[in-house]
């Protein structure tokens, strides 16, 4: 039994270009997540019955299949019917559609959670309804949910991981690659284990920073 | 002789993924739900040494993906201390520990909820520490538990969908085998993930069911 980090020393610079990719990977998903999340909230709490129902399909579906199951759909599906994207994209588009389910739930609360006497307010000052949704209740219901839609982007660099399965080198990919180099799987991991711990620890610290930026002037409120 | 099309076996085959699938995710669910329960009483015990320890590895597990876990037990501990792992095994320790960490943070939580002037009243009456736990906080933190627990338990069926990375033959990885036999992804993963997702639905309603009868004693009656 030997244990020793340093073996790891030269494959530094391989590793932290895997982690720029997960970065990369997760920054897109998170903006196709909450823009898709915003969609599938607002078809959620629309006054239509199709698009309530519509909308709950497609969150129930993406929340009760795993990942990776949905990952290999859109890997070896996509390519069926003709359309061939490389496997960032892929992974991308497929994180940020299971990460919209997550967002979209995040967010409808946010709306739900909205004074009505706001956007009565609104109404009655003759704005329209997209104006109202758009300049009041987005971005109120965004602010409020800035601190689960953080638990949301955590956990989308957990499940990026995943993503190591459809040939795609990011930390976790590249880390197998590192292994099958120098044969010391346990010093790698344990390395990798601790990287994702402090990374994910780093997005919730900016996350706490961001929530109490974003909601100075009702601290009292909250607090 | 080519085996490309889909055979009545199939159906056998996929039954027996499923089968493995449930299988791991109840024993481990069991071992996990008892582990957890266990540290969580280590804690409401304030064991000296033990409790830090116990938060941080819970802490770890929880910020840090399964696949990286899974890697470091089935590649990382045969390369440190050279003994054999097999794949299942390797799924067993991971899919235990993760789950005990989770369950730990639910109870935890679900022993606070209990107030601290019941413990106080119950103290003062003379029962002990263990008649405190057996009979005031158990009863009333398993109804404030089962539905976190539920949730829990949903999502940990689709982290054992993991596994099938190691190379044990669960439910997507007999996925993983048909499309690649039959290549006709659309089909396979869309029935791979309809089994998901009707164990999940199924594992929810029973939650449901039980937090219902749990949580009767509270329920409104009428007059």
């Amino acid at each position: 039994m030997r244990f020793d980090l340093s073996i790891l020393l030269p494959h530094l610079g391989f590793l932290a270009q895997g982690a720029l990719l997960t970065a990369e990977a997760c920054a897109l998903a998170l903006i196709g997540s909450v823009i898709m999340g915003a969609f599938v909230a607002i078809a959620r709490t629309s006054s239509s019955s199709v698009l309530r129902r519509i909308s709950f399909v497609y969150v129930d579906i993406f929340r009760n299949v795993p990942f990776i199951v949905q990952l290999f759909f859109f890997y070896y599906g996509l390519p069926e019917i003709g359309i061939y994207i490389d496997a960032f994209t892929t992974g991308v588009v497929a994180l940020s559609i299971a990460g919209g389910a997550y967002a979209s739930d995040v967010i409808r609360a946010g709306i739900m959670a909205i004074d009505p006497g706001i956007i009565e307010a609104a109404e009655v000052s003759g704005l329209s309804r997209r104006v109202v949704f758009t300049k009041i209740v987005l971005p109120i219901a965004l602010r409020t949910s800035v601190r689960p839609l953080g638990s949301v982007l955590i956990n989308m660099v957990l499940t990026s991981s995943i993503l190591s399965t459809i040939t795609l080198n990011e930390l976790t990919g590249s880390a197998q690659i590192v292994v099958s180099q120098t044969y010391r799987p346990f010093e790698v991991y344990i390395v990798l284990l601790v990287v994702y711990a402090v990374l994910t620890y780093l997005v919730s610290l900016g996350i706490a920073l961001l929530h109490r930026r974003l909601n100075r002037d009702m601290m009292e409120a909250v607090a | 002789m080519r085996f490309s099309d889909f055979t009545p076996f199939d159906i056998w085959l996929l039954l027996q993924g499923l089968g493995v699938s449930l299988g791991l995710f109840f024993s481990t669910s069991l071992i996990g739900l008892l582990i957890g329960t266990l540290w969580a009483v280590c804690r409401f015990y304030r064991v000296p040494v033990l409790t830090p320890v116990i938060t941080f590895f819970a802490e770890l597990l929880k910020n840090s993906p399964v696949l990286v876990q899974l890697f470091l037990v089935f590649f990382g501990l045969p390369g440190l201390f050279h003994i054999r792992i097999t794949p299942t095994t390797a799924a067993m320790i991971t899919l235990s520990a993760n789950s005990a960490a989770f369950v730990y943070v639910i109870a935890v939580s679900a022993i606070e909820s209990i107030g601290r002037d019941q413990i106080e009243a119950a103290r003062v009456f003379g029962l002990t520490r263990w008649q405190v736990l057996r009979h005031v906080v158990a009863p009333q933190a398993m109804a404030f538990a089962i539905g976190p627990l539920t949730a829990l338990l949903v999502n940990q069926l689709q982290v054992t969908s993991l596994i099938s990375v190691i190379g044990v033959v669960d439910l997507t990885k007999i996925g993983n085998i048909l499309n690649l036999r039959t290549l006709k992804p659309f089909i396979v993963w869309t029935v791979v993930g309809l089994l998901y997702y009707v164990c999940a639905k199924l594992l929810a309603w029973l939650g449901a069911r039980f937090e219902n009868r749990l949580r009767a004693h509270a329920a409104w009656r009428g007059l």
